[in-house]
């Protein structure tokens, strides 16, 4: 065990929280009627949410022709990617939340997986040699 | 699936550059131009390492860790995430360009406050704790590999300006940018708010301290420690056993100084629980700890205001220095030392 290879591990939000999103990028066409909700929510919306939210850097792209989208890049190097053509007003603000609290990780089915943690049980294991005989 | 995971690393690896930012795009070195003199040819990667990241993504970093008054320029979180490789870099692909301020002078200073507070911190935590084993918990805790991370976690990886040499890796230079913080708040606040940053960062972190206590020989070493507090001399006892003829024994064996029960053991057999009771008594001495509510850290006793060490003004705060825990026990060394182990 070489001092130089020890490590601890996170524990995001005990004390720091440090938010996943690192930056979003609006990509829209300029002429097309299928980014003009889009080029609404840029003109009217963008800049209350980049005040708000000072720690997501907000890039804003042109995307020729094509539907309008928005992506979230996060710390663990991934993407996200949302189309926002015909949504409204409010269904871009909500998807654009979305990425804001996501942390990027994949999304993971979770209706077969068993209790999983990284931290030892509260109250131990249970063993038949500590516990009390049975009383008949 | 492969493929696509392999695309998304190799483009987290390249460097992309914003155009927004750029004073003209292409550069002037990338368009050809036929001259007497031969130069190299133009390297897109290179240059694209060569330029700093926009100030959106610098700005946004400094509001990320919560220290957008500390690193309140562009300039100064440039500072802070290049490294001291990176001037070479500079100089051989672009030396007509301003000469960048490095990291180099915070991060020393910013690795020793991490120590300090590190030490202070696990030392009044676990005053039991042997001293190899404070100082394996001390590197696990603000050591390169945890500051590597925590840069890497707050979103340093794209910001940071290096140069792979023989000496650096990229762990190496991304750990300069935590400690490179740590300093620039020593330098702009005081030592208490750089401790806050430490203990909000560093030392919330989970380390197995458990696993960096190795035994030789717990048995003797327990026999020395009883000894030394004048206790009666150990027994174990067999509590419960089960399927000792089988092949899958269970014993479990208590090891007790008179009365009192100080550890026990399970185990398949009778030697291998006694030696897992002598080690559990021995973890229930060296990982006692100090709730955090009853901790009294020697930098404490600091005045709070603005400022070095050397000029803030202001009175001292009491503290009350805790009991010395016990020394270690030390028998048959033979010489060779390895970090954490412990007899």
């Amino acid at each position: 065990m070489l001092r130089g290879t020890l490590r601890s591990f996170p524990a995001n939000g005990h004390a720091a929280f440090l938010p996943q999103i690192r930056k979003l990028v609006f990509e829209c066409c300029d002429r097309w009627p299928s980014s003009e909700t889009t080029r609404n929510y840029l003109f009217t919306r963008l800049v209350g949410l980049a005040r708000d939210n000072p720690h997501v850097e907000i890039v804003v792209r042109q995307r020729v022709h094509r539907e309008p989208i928005v992506r979230g890049f996060y710390i663990n190097n991934r993407d996200k990617v949302i189309p926002l053509n015909g949504l409204s007003l409010a269904e871009i603000t909500q998807k654009v939340h979305l990425l804001l609290d996501s942390s990027g990780a994949k999304i993971k089915p979770l209706k077969r997986r068993t209790v999983e943690s990284n931290t030892e049980s509260v109250r131990g294991i249970w063993s038949g040699l500590h516990a009390d005989r049975p009383d008949l | 699936m492969a493929a696509q995971k392999r695309l998304v690393s190799t483009a987290a690896k390249i460097a992309s550059v914003s155009t927004a930012y750029l004073p003209r795009f292409p550069p002037r070195e990338a368009i050809f131009k036929h001259s007497e003199i031969p130069k190299p040819p133009f390297a897109p990667e290179t240059w694209a390492s060569t330029r700093p990241p926009p100030p959106s993504a610098l700005s946004a970093f400094a509001h990320r860790i919560g220290l957008a008054s500390v690193l309140s320029t562009s300039d100064s979180v440039l500072r802070v995430c290049t490294h001291s490789s990176f001037p070479t870099l500079q100089q051989q692909f672009a030396p007509d360009e301003r000469k960048v301020q490095t990291n180099a002078q915070l991060a020393p200073l910013g690795n020793a406050l991490l120590g300090l507070f590190a030490t202070e911190f696990i030392h009044t935590a676990y005053p039991h704790l042997p001293t190899r084993v404070l100082k394996a918990a001390v590197s696990a805790q603000v050591g390169t590999q945890t500051c590597a991370a925590v840069a890497q976690e707050m979103g340093a990886a794209p910001l940071l300006r290096w140069h792979r040499s023989d000496d650096v890796s990229h762990s190496d230079a991304l750990a300069s940018v935590p400690r490179a913080i740590t300093a620039l708040i020593y330098e702009k606040l005081s030592l208490l708010s750089a401790r806050q940053f430490v203990h909000s960062y560093f030392l919330s972190r989970e380390i197995d301290l458990r696993g960096m206590i190795k035994f030789r020989h717990p048995k003797i070493a327990l026999l020395e420690m009883i000894k030394k507090l004048n206790r009666e001399y150990p027994k174990s006892r067999l509590l419960k056993e089960t399927g000792r003829y089988s092949n899958s024994p269970i014993f479990v064996v208590g090891i007790y100084s008179g009365a009192d029960k100080l550890g026990e053991g399970f185990g398949s057999s009778l030697r291998m629980a006694e030696y897992r009771a002598a080690e559990d008594a021995l973890h229930r001495v060296y990982l006692t700890r100090v709730p955090n509510h009853l901790m009294s850290l020697p930098t404490s006793t600091f005045p709070t205001g603005l400022g070095s060490v050397f000029k803030v003004k202001g009175k001292e705060k009491p503290h009350t220095p805790a009991d010395l825990g016990m020394a270690e026990v030390e028998y048959g060394r033979s010489g060779r030392s390895s970090a954490g182990y412990t007899d």
